[in-house]
């Protein structure tokens, strides 16, 4: 009945009210709803002072978490138990874990898979560089794609010199592009990033941030696409790559 | 009162301070001291680079820009390391610190206020603001911040045109506070930077509340990093700062009349109006510049001039080239701190590095003077 500023998937939802941003929701607009049950992302503090006011007024808030596929899968569950919409949540959790299960069997029947599973960097950010670390959905979409997180740090996002991206010779590049990072530059026109082995040989690809960085269904996808760029030889569903050197995964 | 005690032990510092060491050689020590230190910074950092590999890849690099094959080329990935992230940086860092002490010194001296610098007369409130512009405005993406790909650099660019208009604003304040340009009066320009840096402080919270996920790169950028800068970065900054230093040079002498007091310097036959508007011009080509590609950083403006003066005296042909000189030392060591002290590669931003070092140092110095002048 009514989002946040930043929720814009699917097409269909931006018609409904806007109640304030994800960091900074207006208390005021979402009473003024009337909704019967409020969903919260978990992850920032100042996010859990307007639950706190929500609750206090009465309303039912569920606050979620989900940082691994299985979590995610969980979280679907248990907002289709809230909604009433338990055995739609199931069947689109099955189709989900089917998809990636097939993705995981596709991968390890792969010759090339089993003899590499290529360094991947994921720029969460730049200039001010921010990489996706170990934990978080980016990280699981990864390994789940054949790849490895060459970022080792344990948290959910790394602050990294340009000297230690270099340091960590990833094979493969991955940009997503969103409201984080909102017009990064393509790795060829990064000439400090010439040396590492994904400049080199041109694996490198813009993402979609709403896609890889936003926990939802849409994970899945990702990790599909993923899979099909880093082992083309799966011919796993992935877009239209175009030609050029830095292709454009939207 | 106290102006006129301090200026009045000023003498006495350049007296007690040649009785020591000659203040050439302190200039020398410094540059001796960058030197020595730019060639150990580029061999510090997450990425490995024995001593001897990273003085081929200078040499090497060196020969290429002097157009001589000198010393054998290195592993690239190295080379990249080593001459284009660090000894960039540590270019810029030097650049920056230099550019930033010596307009702390000018302030100071043209304000006759010790606590005058870039923040105190608007000029880095201006280059934020700027910033956040560009920022918000979706001017500033990889290419703009970092000025890469053939990019003019877009938001170095509004950060220098905050940084001028902010400094015209506060000498147009000045003015309509004084009168006219020529009696400006220095309680009333520093009065007016304050409320110029106020205001725009508000516009850039105004800026981050309209758009919160701009938030990240605005605070980054205002707490100043020289990460993912590289030479372009220098070249961009270069001639502001190199205009501004030779404006200041030129006029040291002019400085030193106007420290003395503006009647006393009108006295001796100085038009103190238009020395003081070139002094200060000179001196925000020179923070304009430095903020514009490094961010704020604070603290190198305050703490590097009053730290010479009790060293090498307060006579400004000496001070400001010491204070470029120890400037541009200070903040590459600072920058090297900040890359470096972090495990895994992550990096401090380099505001933060010298607001720990340069506040309780600041604080000692403060503690120091006021004994002194007991």
């Amino acid at each position: 009945m009514a989002r946040t500023n930043a929720d814009r998937l699917p097409a269909s939802i931006m018609r409904l009210p806007v109640i304030g941003t994800h960091m900074r929701p207006n208390i005021e607009a979402v009473l003024a709803q009337r909704p019967d049950l409020v969903l919260q992302l978990a992850g920032r503090k100042e996010a859990s002072l307007p639950v706190e006011a929500l609750r206090k007024h009465g309303l039912k808030v569920a606050v979620f978490h989900a940082s691994t596929f299985a979590e995610l899968f969980s979280v679907i569950r248990r907002v289709g138990l809230l909604t009433g919409s338990e055995e739609q949540a199931e069947v689109m959790v099955r189709g989900l874990e089917m998809r990636l299960t097939a993705l995981d069997n596709k991968l390890s029947a792969s010759a090339d898979n089993r003899t590499s599973r290529p360094r991947v960097f994921f720029e969460v950010r730049s200039p001010n560089m921010l990489a996706a670390g170990q934990a978080g959905l980016v990280g699981e979409i990864i390994r789940h794609a054949g790849g490895v997180n060459c970022v080792a740090d344990k948290a959910k996002f790394a602050r990294l010199s340009e000297e230690e991206v270099i340091r960590l010779m990833p094979e493969a590049y991955l940009i997503q592009r969103g409201p984080m990072n909102p017009a990064p530059l393509p790795l060829d026109k990064r000439p400090r990033l010439r040396a590492i082995p994904a400049a080199l040989s041109g694996k490198a690809w813009f993402v979609d941030e709403q896609k890889y960085s936003r926990p939802g269904p849409r994970n899945v996808d990702a990790a599909e696409e993923l899979a099909g760029l880093l082992h083309p030889e799966i011919k796993s569903p992935a877009p239209k790559v175009p030609t050029s050197k830095h292709k454009d995964t939207k | 009162m106290t102006g006129k005690a301090r200026d009045s032990r000023a003498p006495g510092r350049i007296l007690r301070a040649n009785t020591l060491w000659p203040q050439s050689l302190w200039i020398g020590i410094i540059c001796a001291a960058s030197l020595a230190s730019a060639v150990i910074a580029c061999g510090l950092g997450s990425f490995p680079s024995p001593p001897a590999e990273t003085l081929r890849a200078l040499v090497h690099a060196l020969g290429q820009a002097i157009g001589l094959h000198m010393g054998q080329p290195v592993d690239p990935a190295l080379s990249v390391v080593v001459v284009d992230i660090r000894l960039a940086r540590v270019a810029l860092a030097w650049l920056t610190g230099a550019s930033l002490a010596t307009a702390g010194c000018v302030f100071q001296g043209v304000l006759r206020n010790p606590l005058a610098d870039a923040f105190t007369l608007g000029v880095s409130g201006g280059a934020a603001f700027g910033a956040s512009v560009a920022i918000i405005f979706g001017l500033a993406g990889g290419a703009a911040i970092s000025g890469l790909g053939g990019s003019t650099g877009i938001l170095p660019l509004f950060a220098l045109a905050g940084a001028l208009l902010a400094l015209a604003a506060v000498l147009a304040l000045g003015r309509a506070g004084s009168g006219s340009m020529g009696n400006m009066r220095r309680e009333t320009l520093v009065l007016a930077g304050i409320v110029v840096s106020t205001f725009l402080s508000a516009l850039i919270s105004l800026l981050k509340s309209l758009d919160e996920e701009s938030v990240a790169s605005i605070v980054f950028w205002i707490m100043g990093s020289f990460q993912g800068r590289g030479f372009e970065h220098v070249r961009l900054a270069l001639p502001y700062m190199a205009v501004g230093l030779g404006l200041v040079l030129w006029r040291a002498r002019e400085l030193d009349l106007l420290a003395l007091g503006e009647g006393q310097a009108r006295l001796l036959g100085l038009d103190a109006g238009r020395s003081r508007l070139w002094l200060l011009i000179g001196a925000s080509l020179l923070s304009g510049a430095a903020v514009a590609v490094s961010g704020v950083i604070g603290f190198v403006g305050l703490v590097v001039p009053h730290l010479l003066r009790m060293v090498i005296g307060a006579g400004h042909r000496t001070l400001l080239p010491a204070s470029a000189g120890l400037g541009g030392l200070l903040l590459l060591w600072s920058d090297v701190l900040a890359r470096s002290i972090l495990p895994g590669g992550a990096e401090l931003p380099v505001g933060v590095v010298t607001a720990l070092i340069g506040g309780p140092f600041f604080c000692l110095l403060l503690g120091r003077n006021s004994q002194g002048g007991a």
